[in-house]
């Protein structure tokens, strides 16, 4: 669970001790039932046990705790690997250091799995910011100096395009249980070429936070809260002129960011296309898969585009909206009292009951991305006048992967991907996504909300903020992430023409469209057209 | 021993065989052919032509380093003590050679390739695209044509920063305190300035400034048009460095000679004219060393910009730099971000050169 979110969790439910010791007797009682068959009881136990670590409410876990988990998790291991069947190798993990999460975490849990196995992991740290870099310089440069590496979805084109890592042996699949991954995590995310290289460990999508004091039967926005672009832009319309029920400010709309985030701004212009472009009868929505012609300049993202350019038009936004990224439309604007509707990932939700800067924490809801009256039929070149909904599965989340480094040694790559499997397994997984660790739920069983229930969470704030998470996860047409080489290089760019376009230096819409599109057809020619190509396919499970 | 040549400088007159002086060119020679035999073998290995080779480069580095070294020795060998003394600075020049001119002639290397870190085929050389790229590119020409303007604002800077170096020159209370503080912007880091003051105080709903806009009875918009997000920038970067060409022109202040402007003064020259006929003649020298170095510093104008703007809106703020950054940074585009920054040092160096050229005449402190 993101380390905020947490926080959100206990703000918002009060949670005290009697509370907590309520959650955890609850769990102390489950775990002394009679049992039933043996196995199924111990794996019940060992989840409800290790939820007891250190205890909802009980301040955040330590590298104790970590390492406590870390050795009760060590069951499936155990079943695969001998005592000491890993002595004398040594592994290189590189991963982040982000909020003293993530390999802060992984150093803990894999703890008591080197000294059960006989393992040596030597860790290299990397701030996000340093994460690209380093990553694309290793590939470049023929430099890969680790074995087992944390990495996003979109980066899976550099490396798994690359043939840079290590197919995932069937123990493994079996040991981390892949089916009980949510929809979109499953096939073709995490494989290539029909085999699979990924352990995922978090889960990633943009869900929908709108101010509920905007809405109902005296809201200014409308009785409804509104459930598609179309609706999003007039009601964003509407509001010009009328004032904030909680701030006494401008009230504004929906909060679209203008300016560039080193790519990830792109993302957000994503979330309006997606409804427009994504049609349900192709995964492809930003290129066309035969040959990378790109598809953003179609009628479906221009209209995204013009719609933003209405906006403008309109003086629907803030004042110098066209200088604020997605970190100001979140946290200086959406939590702050400024605007009524956005999309964002979770940080958003759980922040606006814990940041001291947040007023909307009492009125916030969530939802999906909207969807659209009309969706673009790329294939028959047309509009079609049918309701369509598409989440935007925006990064798609964290995984382990094994490098190719470790081919040809059999010990070392056992114990690599022995060491990604605990880090992916079942029961960690559980634990993790309940307490801070930088990871979202990515699991069916992680949204068995009575496990939470019992482990002290409040069950209605668990079903209303962590379901609209899992109703994006499976959705049947999510829109999903190309994991081609440089994807990052395509949004950068798409930025910088999408930045002209809004301060009105191209004529229309589609002339910002054209722009980008041509931008990425040299992007597409540099990489190279052909390995793009296959690539993209492979990626999409063509 | 030897009579003739440099008595004066020579310790010891030297006997040298020509034993000894063709051993000292054979290990130069051979050095230098095992370095580039190194390097030639790994290139054919590199570029597919032969399979034997090493997984790295490094041999060829050690051979370079044994070529330096061998260097350095047939110095004393072939040419004694003369040798000697160029061993002062032999090192110091082939460390500068390794870490400039070589990073160099690879970077020149690399700008006419088309390196993308995200291509499966590395850097592949593509002749001119790069440059025609270059020349059809908006972006590039927009950021060149926004460090005009912003070169250009270093004339408000310099009138700025003489006015406040006068005014600390001056008998004034309390001017070691204001030299102090006036001093302090130039202490914080382009970056630390960006987020104070771009990001916190400019900021629309909550910063300071914006709130006394908005009582002013205006709506606060300090990046929403180009032309005043790009006086924002500047003003920025000003605060960061006119204390910069204020100290400098405060220390060429305080070299006058002081007769010539009592002089002028006993001659019943009024302030005005003290200033403009003695004060600023004499005083040219520093300005434009100031001005030079501040148009350098300039040119490099990238952290606000980054932090701020991004270079928007429209890339109204863009620098060059700025601009590069993302080439670099977001798209991995080595290549082509690499020529962009070659041809952005010629153009430096070119402008450079010819700003001396026409100032240096008033260079000189008049006699």
């Amino acid at each position: 669970m993101k380390t905020d979110l947490y926080n959100c969790i206990k703000a918002a439910q009060k949670m005290n001790r009697r509370q907590m010791l309520k959650g955890t007797a609850a769990l102390g009682a489950a775990a002394m039932l009679p049992a039933g068959k043996a196995a199924a009881a111990a794996h019940a136990n060992v989840r409800a046990e290790i939820l007891k670590i250190p205890g909802v409410g009980a301040g955040s876990p330590t590298d104790s705790d970590w390492q406590k988990v870390g050795e009760m998790c060590l069951g499936a291991t155990k079943e695969n690997v001998a005592e000491g069947e890993f002595a004398g190798v040594e592994l290189t993990f590189m991963g982040l250091n982000n909020q003293n999460l993530h390999n802060f975490l992984f150093r803990g849990f894999l703890k008591p799995w080197e000294a059960y196995t006989g393992a040596k992991i030597n860790w290299i740290d990397l701030a996000q910011a340093d994460y690209n870099a380093r990553l694309q310089q290793s590939i470049a440069t023929g430099t890969v100096d680790f074995d087992i590496i944390e990495m996003g979805a979109p980066f899976e084109g550099d490396v798994l395009g690359k043939g840079l890592a290590s197919e995932m042996p069937d123990w493994v699949k079996e040991q981390i249980d892949m089916d009980d991954y949510v929809d979109y995590l499953k096939a073709p995310v995490g494989t290539w070429d029909g085999k699979t290289y990924r352990v995922s460990i978090d889960g990633d999508c943009h869900s929908f936070a709108y101010r509920k004091d905007y809405f109902g039967p005296d809201g200014i926005g409308g009785a409804e809260v509104p459930t598609t672009w179309q609706e999003i832009n007039q009601v964003s319309k509407d509001l010009v002129g009328k004032e904030d029920p909680l701030t006494g400010l401008p009230a504004h709309g929906y909060l679209d960011p203008l300016k560039g985030w080193g790519g990830f701004g792109f993302y957000f212009l994503e979330n309006r296309a997606a409804a427009y472009a994504k049609h349900p009868n192709s995964p492809a929505w930003l290129f066309d898969p035969d040959t990378m012609t790109p598809m953003v300049n179609n009628p479906a993202w221009v209209q995204a585009i013009q719609d933003v350019m209405d906006l403008i038009e309109a003086g629907a936004y803030p004042a110098d909206q066209i200088n604020a990224d997605p970190g100001t439309t979140a946290f200086q604007q959406f939590l702050a009292g400024t605007g009524s509707m956005l999309m964002w990932w979770g940080d958003v939700g759980s922040s606006a009951r814990t940041s001291d800067t947040s007023v909307v924490g009492d009125v916030v809801g969530f939802g999906i991305n909207p969807a659209s009256d009309r969706v673009y039929n790329a294939q028959a070149g047309a509009w079609e006048d049918t309701r369509n909904e598409a989440p935007n599965m925006a990064y798609i989340g964290w995984g382990v992967y094994v490098m190719a480094t470790v081919e040809g040694d059999e010990k070392k790559k056992k114990a690599a991907w022995s060491a990604a499997a605990h880090l992916g397994g079942k029961d960690l997984s559980l634990w993790a996504s309940a307490y801070p660790s930088g990871f979202q739920p990515y699991r069916n069983s992680h949204f068995q909300f009575e496990e939470w229930e019992e482990a002290g969470y409040d069950r209605a704030f668990i079903e209303d903020y962590l379901g609209s998470n899992a109703d994006s996860y499976n959705h049947p047409n999510a829109a999903i992430e190309p994991r081609i080489p440089g994807i990052f290089q395509y949004y950068s760019v798409a930025e910088d023409e999408l930045a002209k376009g809004y301060a009105g230096q191209y004529g229309s819409a589609q002339e910002t469209a054209d722009a980008i599109a041509a931008a990425w057809e040299e992007i597409t020619d540099q990489i190279g057209r052909d390995s793009q190509i296959a690539i993209y396919r492979a990626s999409l499970g063509l | 021993m030897t009579t003739e040549g440099d008595l004066l400088h020579t310790v010891t007159a030297d006997d040298i065989s020509e034993t000894r002086k063709r051993m000292g060119k054979l290990m130069v020679w051979g050095a230098a052919a095992l370095c580039v035999a190194l390097a030639v073998w790994q290139f054919a290995h590199e570029t597919g032509r032969i399979d034997a080779g090493f997984s790295n480069w490094r041999p060829v580095l050690y051979a370079y380093m044994l070529w330096a070294t061998a260097l350095c020795a047939a110095q004393v060998m072939v040419r004694g003590e003369a040798g000697k003394r160029t061993l002062f600075v032999l090192p110091a020049a082939l460390f500068v050679i390794s870490l400039v001119v070589f990073p160099l002639l690879f970077a020149l290397y690399i700008s006419f390739t088309d390196w993308n870190l995200a291509s499966v085929n590395g850097p592949q050389p593509n002749g001119w695209d790069n440059v025609v790229q270059m020349w059809n590119d908006q972006f590039y020409w927009n950021a060149l044509k926004n460090m005009v303007y912003y070169v250009l604002a270093v004339s408000v800077e310099y009138v700025i920063a003489f006015g406040l170096a006068l005014l600390l020159n001056a008998q004034i209370r309390a001017r070691k305190f204001f030299r102090v503080v006036f001093l302090l912007p130039l202490m914080l880091s382009p970056v630390a300035v960006s987020w104070m003051i771009g990001k916190s105080m400019l900021e629309v709903r909550f910063g300071p400034i914006s709130r006394v806009v908005r009582e002013l009875g205006f709506e606060p918009s300090f990046f929403g048009s180009p032309e005043i997000a790009r006086f924002m920038i500047m003003a920025m970067d000003a605060w960061t460095f006119i204390p910069f060409m204020m100290i400098m022109l405060l220390a060429g202040l305080q070299a006058l000679p002081r007769e010539v402007i009592e002089a002028s003064k006993v001659d019943g020259a009024t302030g005005w004219q003290s200033f403009r006929e003695v004060i600023f003649p004499l005083m040219l020298p520093v300005s434009l060393t100031a001005i030079v170095i501040r148009i350098i510093f300039k040119l490099k104008l990238a952290d606000i910009i980054i932090n701020v703007t991004s270079g928007g809106p429209g890339g109204a703020t863009d620098s060059v730099t700025s601009f590069i950054f993302r080439e670099y940074r977001d798209r991995s585009n080595v290549g082509y971000g690499t020529l962009l920054a070659m041809v952005y040092l010629v153009l430096i160096i070119i402008f450079v050169t010819l700003l001396l050229k026409l100032v240096s005449r008033w260079m000189e402190r008049p006699a």
